[in-house]
């Protein structure tokens, strides 16, 4: 089997799982193979998306199964699989749903995709990230969580829209994990280069920074009954672009971190150099005090989500 | 201004925004009766636009005065099939939909080229005209520009060539009964009879025929929208670009082929003021039975809901 181009594996064909796979085909970035267990279903949205090509342009492969065993020689594996929280579900309850469906996922990639970066979307995110991390065996930095990304397309997007910019001149770094974890740092956030402490009042920017914190329930609270797919699978389609393309892009990521800004052995998100090889490189920034206290709380969160899983987790056996 | 407005944020009319925020400049209101679904649709959308370099609006309404003075209305509402269901299971309800709706956007959008994505799609869209009393330039269904992508993805996979270069005309109903013109579809412009031999095209044929519902009967909980989506948007942009791009449209035909009072798709020249001009490809004796026979069944289709005006069939002879 001879492959010129670069393939991305998606495992999860829900709608960030099949948004993400729309993006990568859209800039005919790598061949496709969307995997699912419920038989149908990544069959079906493949060829809905193939069905589309001729009108799109797009000639990247596609391809929808239920056998791990597609996702043979990925370049990048993107987990999006896992069941959101429902009524009545704790925490506990989902934790050890999703570490299942990621233990199964985590050992299929270390047998098909031994050479995968593997981008984790799946939630509670830096919990699923070392549960990858231990199933799989891969080095460190082959294992990168999908979390600044899309909290910063966000801010940047209320800041657009509030200074009345093209959303796409703006940049903003968030870490930490999503909600209350978030860290945003205002001092590496600007519009055209200009920092947005120089553009916005300090309560304009405490406003839009509560806003990003609450922008995915925002979405929920508008649809009732599903949450947000589009810049979700934007920004993990953003993260495997950074990949494929070896980009050494700077963004932040949920990554392992071995005494960076203070923390080892959990991953947490920081910025990071993503290229081929995952997240390359941390990089470390002058964060202010505050800044340091938020990024201390928001691993102290990851840390408790460590001992849930350590409560019922074992590394190997049944996925 | 110009502006674009979809009538229906469920996956058609949401991903329609989606293809043309990724490639379109229109700005785009997404409407819809629900609270909220249209709103948070768009507003994930717009937090995807710094990613993705956005250049145009995307909002979401619950009042339909907002679609006042579109230049373009794309009709996405409506119930979408399970398995098992027949895009016609569909007619009762979605046409209770276009009577609501077709008055108030000859009011608000008297101008509008109104592009109709709502199944079963023939029979909607001579009903969208009917009840707008636009000009049947004005309405046009996705109908063959759909049928023929499909067939293009099934032609490019059994040749081995980019989807690019084939062109594949799709006409009729859209629907089993969809007629497919081999000598009119090619790759680079060589003829597909004389790529392919006729049972190979026949078969191509007949995976198009059975595209859409093999998708409902896979994905069990919804239709298909992707390829649905991208090609409103495609007509989307024809209108609002004004490019004169040819493309199947279902439209109320006058007298074409001998039928009246039924939409059917037919290659039209698509600009600012909709069709523009219909080609007629020449039809041998057994394929013109074939448009006949879908026009008997939609004439009798309209009838059984309420909505006979018309004779339908040839030249009125029904």
């Amino acid at each position: 089997m001879s492959r010129a181009s670069p393939k991305v594996a998606v495992i999860g064909a829900g709608n960030v799982g099949a948004t993400a796979v729309y993006y990568v085909a859209e800039k005919d970035l790598a061949d496709i193979v969307m995997v699912d267990v419920i038989e149908g279903l990544p069959q079906s949205k493949a060829l809905d998306f193939l069905h589309a090509a001729p009108l799109r342009g797009y000639s990247v492969r596609i391809v929808g199964s239920t056998d791990f065993a597609a996702i043979a020689g990925a370049d990048v594996v993107v987990l999006t699989a896992g069941v959101p929280r429902k009524p009545g579900m704790d925490r506990m309850d989902l934790l050890k749903v999703n570490v299942n469906i990621a233990k199964g996922a985590a050992q299929a990639i270390a047998r098909y995709a031994p050479e995968a970066v593997v981008v984790v979307v799946t939630n509670p995110l830096d919990v699923i990230c070392m549960v990858v991390l231990r199933e799989s065996g891969f080095a460190l930095k082959k294992v990168v969580g999908q979390a600044g990304v899309l909290d910063a397309t966000r801010f940047r997007y209320f800041i657009a829209e509030e200074l009345k910019v093209w959303p796409g001149d703006v940049m903003a770094m968030v870490l930490g994990g999503h909600g209350d974890e978030m860290v945003p740092l205002r001092g590496y956030t600007s519009v055209g280069g200009v920092p947005i402490t120089e553009l916005l009042e300090p309560e304009a920017i405490e406003r839009l920074i509560e806003r990003t914190r609450q922008g995915g329930g925002e979405i929920v609270k508008y649809l009732k009954t599903g949450s947000a797919y589009y810049a979700p699978g934007a920004s993990a389609a953003k993260m495997v672009e950074a990949v494929i393309k070896d980009e050494k892009r700077l963004l932040a990521a949920s990554a392992y971190l071995r005494g960076e800004y203070g923390h080892k052995d959990l991953f947490l998100g920081v910025p990071v150099l993503l290229g081929r090889g995952g997240a390359e490189r941390v990089v470390e920034l002058a964060l202010t005090p505050e800044e340091k206290q938020a990024l201390d709380r928001s691993a102290a969160a990851v840390r408790e989500g460590l001992r849930m899983l350590d409560t019922f987790y074992r590394p190997g056996g049944e996925g | 201004m110009s502006q674009v407005s979809i009538l229906g944020s469920g996956n058609v009319g949401a991903n329609t925004a989606f293809f043309i925020a990724e490639t379109g400049i229109e700005d785009v209101i997404l409407y819809d009766i629900q609270e909220g679904l249209a709103t948070g649709k768009t507003l994930d959308l717009m937090e995807a636009a710094p990613i993705r370099k956005y250049r145009n609006r995307l909002s979401g309404a619950t009042d339909l005065g907002e679609i006042a003075g579109s230049q373009v209305v794309v009709l996405a509402a409506g119930r979408v099939r399970k398995p098992g269901m027949k895009r016609e299971d569909l007619l009762q309800e979605n046409s209770r939909l276009v009577d609501e709706l077709a008055p108030e956007v000859a009011r608000l959008a008297p101008e509008a080229v109104v592009i109709v994505a709502t199944e079963p799609v023939d029979p909607i869209t001579r009903r969208f005209a009917r009840r707008s009393g636009f000009p049947r330039n004005r309405v046009l269904g996705v109908g063959g520009c759909l049928d023929a992508t499909r067939l293009r993805f099934a032609i490019a996979r059994e040749l081995g060539v980019s989807t690019e270069n084939v062109s594949a005309l799709v006409i009729g109903r859209h629907s089993d009964s969809m007629l497919v013109l081999p000598r009119y579809c090619s790759v680079s412009g060589v003829p597909l009879t004389q790529l392919l031999p006729a049972e190979r095209i026949a078969a191509l044929a007949r995976e198009t025929a059975g595209a859409g519902d093999l998708i409902v009967q896979m994905a069990q909980h919804s239709s298909a929208y992707y390829a649905p989506s991208a090609a409103v948007a495609d007509l989307v942009d024809a209108v609002h670009m004004d490019l004169g791009r040819v493309l199947c449209v279902s439209l109320l035909l006058e007298g074409e082929y001998g039928l009246r009072d039924v939409a059917l798709s037919l290659p039209a020249v698509i600009g600012r003021e909709g069709v523009r001009r219909v080609f007629l490809p020449h039809l041998s004796a057994e394929e013109q039975a074939v448009l006949e026979h879908s026009a008997r069944e939609l004439a009798a289709l309209a009838a059984s809901s309420g909505d006979s005006e018309g004779r339908g069939g040839r030249g009125g002879a029904a």
